[in-house]
């Protein structure tokens, strides 16, 4: 009983704290958020003093921060994930695939709108003899499933597509060869 | 000739810089003035000699830092060329991102930026007027028994001769759409490319000139064999008084700045005159975008609780 009774004082209190008169209202309303409306700056006295406490921690704040592009890797030391860096030197094969902005083999899963939805594997950012290396994957892909794979070559955005679900395949392979 | 530059306010001209972007006054001013301390040391008028220009020992430019180093593809090596005498001197060599200029041109790709430009602003005036627009047809022409005709409601139905049209024009009608963001920069790459590859890309130092006379830059683009219509690209969008003045009379001379570039007005000029702080700020610009991991949230649509 008491707590709801301190609760309706405090309530009250708060309600004659509210109530304004018509030139306070006034006041109030100013738009700050255009320039020329925002009152000229005053001499430093005008505002609170601060004191700067240390710009080394700054790099506190900073490491919070997400980067904005990927960093670059260690030259050695494993990764516990099955990713492995480019390599140095390019591969002596007459194609190249250059790895994405995220140093990662470009091999996807595309799902076509068909009826019966179809699995599509894409290997992107192509260079040089998009025929010879279509040919490769291929034969490799054909040699390790036991079936005739169904493919697609685009020589003007430069990409390779396969009918079937083949990232892995696609992917260790292309691994082997150096990419 | 020079002192009716000097006695006109630049304001006078008509600056046509490509998309015509509004120049505050007070900079032009700055700029004539500097024009006309220049003057005072230097011989403008095109009859007297213009004054010998001293270098100091070539090659002034001699390497480029390139950001995102690239792994196996070989960067493209450029001259730099003066734009203070006609005849073309060499300042020195750069090395241009193979991936910015270096790129396979997407055709496909070129094409759906230029389409994209002139459709996005255009608006369809044309304009047809539907059954209840047409002038009369409130009237039941005939009593629906007994003519032995066909029944109508009214003699402005599509299916009258002068009657309303159903599914035709409205006015006005936008054809605005955004083209995707990495095609709009895959456009710019392929043009940019495209450029280089066919020798219609050219490197200067700055667009400064030493006189504001029309044929001196005329004269200049006909003795380097540059195309008939020439786009000069630099970093600020206030361009040098001079090349201003001259580059003003011709339609086919543009300037234009490095945030204006696009691939249209690429294609419409035979030749592209980029400055080494209009190339600095396009690799930067498009090299950021290719490399960047956090465009996703940026290319989002905008939420209220968005950061």
């Amino acid at each position: 009983m008491a707590s709801v009774a301190a609760r309706s004082f405090v309530f009250r209190q708060q309600m004659n704290t509210r109530r304004f008169d018509f030139a306070s209202c006034l006041k109030i309303k100013s738009f700050y958020s255009s320039y020329s409306a925002n009152p000229k700056e005053k001499s430093p006295e005008n505002y609170t003093q601060y004191h700067e406490v240390s710009s080394d921690n700054w790099k506190f704040v900073e490491r919070l921060k997400p980067p904005t592009v990927v960093p670059s890797f260690p030259k050695n030391g494993s990764c516990f994930s099955d990713w492995t860096p480019p390599p140095d030197t390019p591969p002596n094969l007459p194609y190249f695939v250059k790895r994405t902005k995220n140093f990662m083999v470009p091999v996807y899963l595309n799902f076509e709108a068909v009826r019966n939805q179809r699995k599509i594997t894409m290997v992107k950012h192509i260079e040089g003899d998009i025929w010879a290396l279509e040919k490769a994957i291929k034969s490799h892909l054909e040699e390790v499933t036991k079936r005739q794979v169904v493919s697609q070559v685009h020589e003007v955005a430069m990409y390779i597509k396969f009918r079937g679900d083949y990232v892995l395949h696609v992917k260790k392979w292309l691994l082997n060869a150096g990419f | 000739m020079a002192t009716k530059i000097i006695n006109k306010t630049v304001t006078e001209f008509s600056l046509r810089i490509t998309r015509c972007f509004f120049v505050p006054s007070k900079t032009i001013q700055t700029n004539a003035t500097l024009f006309q301390e220049r003057l005072e040391t230097s011989i403008t008028n095109v009859e007297e000699q213009l004054p010998t220009t001293i270098r100091p020992p070539l090659p002034i430019i001699h390497s480029r830092k390139l950001a995102f180093p690239p792994k196996f593809k070989a960067p493209r090596q450029v001259w730099v060329s003066n734009m203070d005498t006609v005849e073309e001197e060499k300042l020195g060599l750069i090395d241009l991102h193979p991936e910015v200029f270096a790129e396979r041109p997407r055709v496909d790709i070129i094409h759906e930026n230029v389409r994209w430009q002139q459709l996005y602003r255009h608006v369809s005036y044309a304009n047809t007027k539907m059954r209840y627009e047409v002038r009369g047809g409130g009237k039941k022409p005939r009593q629906q028994k007994g003519s032995g005709r066909s029944r109508h409601g009214s003699i402005r139905s599509p299916i009258w001769r002068g009657g309303g049209i159903v599914h035709g024009p409205r006015s006005p009608t936008p054809y605005f759409y955004m083209l995707g963001f990495n095609t709009r920069l895959n456009g710019l790459r392929s043009t940019l490319s495209a450029k280089l590859a066919q020798d219609d890309l050219h490197i200067v130092d700055s667009l400064d000139i030493p006189t504001d006379d029309p044929s001196y830059l005329e004269k200049l683009v006909e003795e380097r064999g540059w195309g008939p219509a020439v786009l000069f690209v630099d970093d600020n969008d206030i361009m040098p008084l001079n090349i201003t003045a001259a580059s003003d009379s011709y339609g086919h001379y543009n300037l234009m700045p490095v945030y204006g570039l696009n691939v249209y007005s690429m294609l419409k000029h035979h030749t592209l005159v980029l400055t080494l702080a209009a190339v600095e700020r396009l690799e930067e610009r498009l090299l950021f975008h290719l490399n960047r991991n956090d465009a996703a949230s940026a290319g989002q649509k905008y939420r209220l609780d968005s950061v």
